[in-house]
């Protein structure tokens, strides 16, 4: 274990992520998690990681980290750093700084290191959720540690390390998102769900981990429901109308209607959906 | 045998609904003691319980077992202990709470600590207990507009529950006192994973009763 990297600056924010938790939403503790599990992962695999190794999450821009060690780096996902394209990894010599830019497409990035981030776990996951008390974000000045082993001269004569092509993301500004009945699909009016996939959604910038808010139409209510679980990617409409879609860090029981759940394959791109791009929904059957 | 009603959600999930209280825990319990090995989780609702599956081709076992399980024996908890939880009743919405039910701010409190509760579930956040027995002379609706930042351990009501918020979060609820109990406490899951269920002070199931341990001082 040795200190990799110094937090210049935090940007929009950054915070240590993995696959999250698993077993523990009867008590009440959101699975949390790395906001999009795809980017995570391949940014461990580039490095050889295990796959739900600690990485560095970044919020869209403004981030800058300074590099304390000879070492490989590898990013993935929705952000744009200069010095080290997305979904790719390569050398840095030790006093390198990583600048992240606004010019990123998504709305997360993911930042690998050998054998992934050292951190304090929480119920078996680094995973931080402030809104819990779990965990608290990075801060300026910040020091990183991997678990390594650094090797310098880890992969000779590459001068760098790719996602194969089938694997790499881009986030257009329009995107598909398929959707399946949620729980109470048959109590809202037939208008409510033609109008989720007829109509063009996006992302509110009133939005946050817990949840993303849909702007783009009213829909008629439902009505309301003993409090019931929750899982990450449903459509809930609240008694205004307004649609939020729960993500990895929202409550684990609501009494919101449920009109849809977003689909397992769908969620990590649509958690990449910033405000701006614009979302059609598509109904899928189970 | 097992006739339940059953609503799919997501991919992964079945939702069993329209239980009473008592199957709905038997039901959770049976899973749980089983470790069966295409579940991932089962999360209690209020009358509800969500079967989380490790993928979707599992829900063939998932409803056999379901229609396997036969939950007609007597069932009795009444030897289960009640936890007593001291409050300092010093909230700022005693004297609302009060005023709306036309009575002295010594009967909310006695109202409040009489009754026996029950942890119903758990969520909104880590820990936090919603509670079933209050009385009905304190169900109220929630307050007009949620406070910003609500203290851990403050002592709450909302509609026909009881509660106590577990970290520090915003609410809607009224709130009519404090206790020192630590209802969630994160640090107690840093080791391995069998021993982190102490960062939990409730479970569901439990049985609960308030105790005064000093007057209101506004």
């Amino acid at each position: 274990m040795m200190p990799i990297l110094e937090v210049i600056s935090v940007g929009s924010g950054m915070t240590l992520q993995d696959s999250g938790r698993s077993g523990w939403r009867r008590f009440g503790v959101a699975p949390g998690g790395a906001m999009d599990q795809h980017g995570m992962v391949q940014a461990n695999r580039l490095l050889g990681n295990l796959q739900h190794a600690p990485v560095l999450e970044l919020m869209r821009q403004g981030a800058q980290l300074k590099v304390l060690a000879d070492t490989w780096l590898a990013l993935s996902g929705g952000g744009f750093c200069a010095e080290l394209p997305a979904w790719s990894a390569r050398f840095f010599e030790a006093g390198s700084v990583l600048h992240f830019s606004e010019l990123s497409e998504g709305l997360w990035a993911y930042l690998a290191v050998p054998g992934g981030f050292v951190a304090p776990k929480y119920f078996e996951s680094v995973s931080v959720d402030t809104r819990s008390g779990i965990g608290s974000g990075l801060k300026q000045g910040e020091r990183l540690y991997a678990k390594g082993p650094i090797i310098a001269g880890q992969y000779p004569r590459v001068r760098q390390r790719q996602v194969h092509p089938d694997l790499q993301k881009v986030y257009p500004d329009e995107q598909q998102i398929r959707l399946l009945p949620g729980p109470q699909y048959d109590s809202f009016a037939a208008d409510s769900r033609r109008l989720l996939v007829e109509g063009l959604w996006q992302v509110s910038p009133r939005s946050d981990r817990t949840g993303y808010r849909l702007d783009g139409g009213v829909l008629e209510p439902a009505p309301s429901i003993h409090s019931e679980p929750v899982i990450s990617g449903s459509i809930q409409v609240t008694t205004d109308g307004l649609a939020i879609v729960t993500m990895r860090y929202g409550p684990t029981v609501g009494g919101y209607p449920k009109i849809a759940v977003i689909r397992e394959a769908d969620l990590d791109q649509f958690a990449q959906c910033g405000p701006g791009t614009r979302i059609k929904f598509i109904w899928e059957h189970y | 045998m097992g006739d339940f009603k059953t609503i799919r959600y997501g991919e992964r999930g079945l939702l069993v609904c329209d239980l009473s209280f008592e199957i709905r825990i038997r039901l959770e319990s049976c899973a749980e003691n089983q470790s069966l090995p295409w579940l991932q989780e089962v999360v209690p609702g209020y009358d509800s319980l969500l079967f989380l599956m490790q993928s979707e081709n599992c829900l063939p076992a998932l409803v056999r077992w379901l229609s396997a399980q036969d939950l007609s024996a007597q069932w009795d908890d009444s030897d289960r202990g009640i936890l007593e939880v001291p409050v300092c009743y010093n909230g700022p919405d005693l004297r609302t709470v009060a005023e709306a039910i036309q009575c002295s701010v010594e009967t909310v409190i006695e109202l409040h600590s009489s009754a026996e509760y029950r942890v119903r579930m758990m969520g909104f956040t880590p820990g936090f207990p919603y509670l079933d027995g209050l009385p009905e002379r304190l169900h109220l609706p929630r307050r007009g507009s949620p406070r910003n930042h609500i203290k851990p351990g403050t002592v709450a009501i909302g509609g026909s529950h009881a509660g106590i918020y577990s970290v520090a979060s915003p609410g809607g609820w009224n709130l009519l006192g404090e206790t020192d109990l630590r209802l969630f406490q994160p640090e107690k899951s840093r080791g391995d994973v069998d021993g982190s269920e102490a960062a939990f002070h409730l479970r569901v199931g439990d049985r609960i009763r308030f105790v005064s341990i000093g007057e209101f001082a506004l």
